[in-house]
């Protein structure tokens, strides 16, 4: 197995001038960047990083999340990517979960800095922009100073890599651990399927703290290609804009993403002709909409793709050519990747047969760092109990029908209803509260919560908005607010969350 | 009421939910700080072709333009005046 950094390595050495990352107005190469990387990883040693020990980076999509991620590697530590849009709420039991010995941050994150005051004074801080340290900290120049050379660890397949937190911090947290074994597999598959190679290119807009942008952003390095960052959607036509200047090959989105551009931008008016793939990822996207997008850019190959964090990223892809034929389908496994079907007894599904997806492979999580009892619940024999439910026809193709889990997928983000009930839970006039998904155009899903509120008590939407602002990321804040009697519960006193999601106006309480 | 109080009262109530006029300082960038997202932008736009009879072209949705509540205002400013 060769490393995702004794790839870069390779790279930087066998092309050094060969353009890696853009970002705004800056550029780095694959000598820099590997330069750069050796040069973190000597101050994580000389800071007192050891091998295996975390460094939690909290960072937007930038160059220095990337130097920061393979420079961990170099030091033989855990890179831990963070939601660098959470709250203190989330960011500090991650910290204490994951036992980070180092952070990164930018030198402006209040959330951040919230959280590592918390923490301690022990805690090894790396600052990015400014240049005040104080306390201890190191400036991101400071950081990347020193010249060092470095070269790949070898031998180290399956020790610890990287952790990525899928949920909040309700119950335990769940930390993906992912060896690099993991990595380069599932970066070896990708990179197979989508033939990707040195003269590739790619705006990526998608996080580096989730899997998908992680995944991204691996598989480009490890081929040699361009990577070009734009920090948000916010804008749509000025990325498409960046598509067309950069005449990059590739493009990767969530449904909301491509639901964005087709809906906003006017895509007829742009040069487009460079694009070889689109890949879509992160939830169902209608097969109307790929339909759409085939048809405003007829001559980019659209890879339909299907995975979840706890197997990297990646499970399966819909060859594009399949696509009219099998339209709904996710695909079939990524090589390497078996995936079975499996009814309610345990037993293999036949084709057709709706049941449990269940994964195997060189890509499937070590388990979830210190959380052996969520680890049993979904490892078993070797194979990842993934909690999405579908079948496989008789080609082999997979169709998902759906989750076992109330996990709401909105835009690009996963949010687990029990963070939001927990927050919203602490609001004295909240007796009792149910937050779901309701299905949404654009988004795919946005977060309903249904309040009953506590007796005599006196609340409004706008009231409970600002309560979850302060203790929530923005988009953890539910969008659609209504006030009731009671919820629907089963016998057992279950909350009934499919009622829940029938319409219902708005209205304020009591 | 002008047109940069009405903007953003706004943007207070529905992206801070307050009516603390100190919570967003008019020059603050609704981008860097996570006020406004890409959805979010879309609802302002519109609440700003409605409310201000403008109509916002592709070309004009810019940071430039809209980052902060002083550039929207001086954006509506200019539309209305041209």
């Amino acid at each position: 197995m060769r490393s995702l950094s004794s790839r870069l390595q390779h790279h930087a050495l066998d092309e050094p001038g060969r353009r890696a990352i853009a970002e705004g107005e800056r550029r780095i190469d694959y000598s820099s960047l590997w330069a750069q990387a050796c040069a973190f990883a000597q101050s994580l040693e000389s800071s007192g990083v050891s091998r295996g020990d975390r460094v939690a980076v909290i960072l937007s999509n930038c160059i220095e999340a990337v130097v920061a991620c393979y420079g961990c590697w170099l030091a033989e530590a855990v890179v831990v990517p963070l939601n660098a849009q959470a709250r203190p709420r989330d960011l500090e039991p991650w910290l204490r979960h994951c036992e980070a010995r180092c952070v990164v941050h930018a030198h402006d994150h209040a959330d951040a800095q919230a959280a590592c005051t918390a923490i301690g004074p022990d805690l090894i801080r790396i600052l990015v922009g400014g240049h005040a340290t104080g306390h201890g900290a190191l400036s991101w120049e400071q950081a990347i100073a020193q010249s060092a050379t470095a070269n790949a660890p070898e031998g180290n397949d399956h020790a610890l890599a990287m952790i990525l937190y899928t949920s909040g911090t309700t119950g335990a947290p769940k930390g993906v651990m992912l060896s690099h074994a993991n990595l380069a597999a599932n970066v070896d598959s990708i990179i197979g399927y989508l033939e990707l190679n040195k003269d590739d290119s790619i705006v990526t807009v998608l996080p580096f703290y989730y899997s998908y942008g992680q995944s991204v952003l691996h598989t480009h390095l490890a081929s040699g290609a361009y990577l070009v960052i734009e920090q948000n959607l916010v804008f749509p036509h000025l990325m498409v804009e960046t598509l067309a200047r950069e005449k990059v090959s590739g493009f990767s989105g969530v449904p909301s993403t491509f639901l964005l551009l087709l809906n906003r931008v006017p895509l007829a008016d742009y040069d487009l002709s460079s694009l070889r793939y689109l890949t879509q990822a992160g939830g169902a996207m209608a097969p109307a909409v790929a339909q759409r997008l085939h048809e405003a850019i007829p001559q980019a190959r659209l890879f339909i793709m299907y995975g979840q964090t706890e197997a990297t990223a990646r499970l399966a892809w819909l060859p594009p050519e399949r696509f009219a034929e099998k339209q709904g389908s996710v695909g079939i496994p990524i090589p390497g990747v078996e995936l079975e079907v499996r009814t309610e007894a345990g037993t293999v599904a036949a084709a057709l047969e709706v049941g449990e997806v269940f994964a195997r492979g060189p890509n499937v999580m070590l388990g979830y760092w210190r959380n052996p009892e969520a680890s049993v619940g979904v490892l078993k024999d070797g194979w990842l109990k993934t909690g999405d439910m579908g079948h496989i026809d008789a080609d082999g193709y997979l169709f998902l029908s759906g989750r076992r889990s109330d996990m709401i997928k909105t835009g690009a983000h996963r949010v687990h209803p029990k963070d939001v009930e927990e927050v919203l839970a602490e609001l004295p006039e909240v007796g009792e509260v149910a937050v779901l998904g309701v299905d949404d155009d654009t988004l795919g899903q946005v977060i309903k919560a249904v309040i009953v509120c506590a007796p005599s008590a006196v609340l409004n939407e706008l009231k409970v908005k600002a309560h979850c602002r302060e203790r929530l990321a923005a988009y953890k804040i539910p969008k659609i607010i209504t006030f009731v009697d009671s919820l629907p519960k089963t016998a057992s006193g279950k909350v009934r969350r499919t009622e829940l999601s029938k319409p219902t106006v708005s209205q304020e309480a009591p | 009421m002008d047109h940069k109080k009405q903007i953003k009262r706004f943007v207070l109530e529905n992206f801070l939910f307050t009516d603390d006029e100190n919570a967003l300082a008019n020059g603050d960038s609704l981008i860097q700080k996570g006020i406004v997202d890409s959805t979010g932008m879309l609802e302002l736009i519109s609440h700003l072709e409605e409310t201000c009879a403008i109509k916002v072209e592709n070309a004009e949705m810019i940071p430039a333009n809209f980052d902060s509540i002083d550039a929207i205002g001086a954006f509506v400013a200019r539309k209305l005046a041209a």
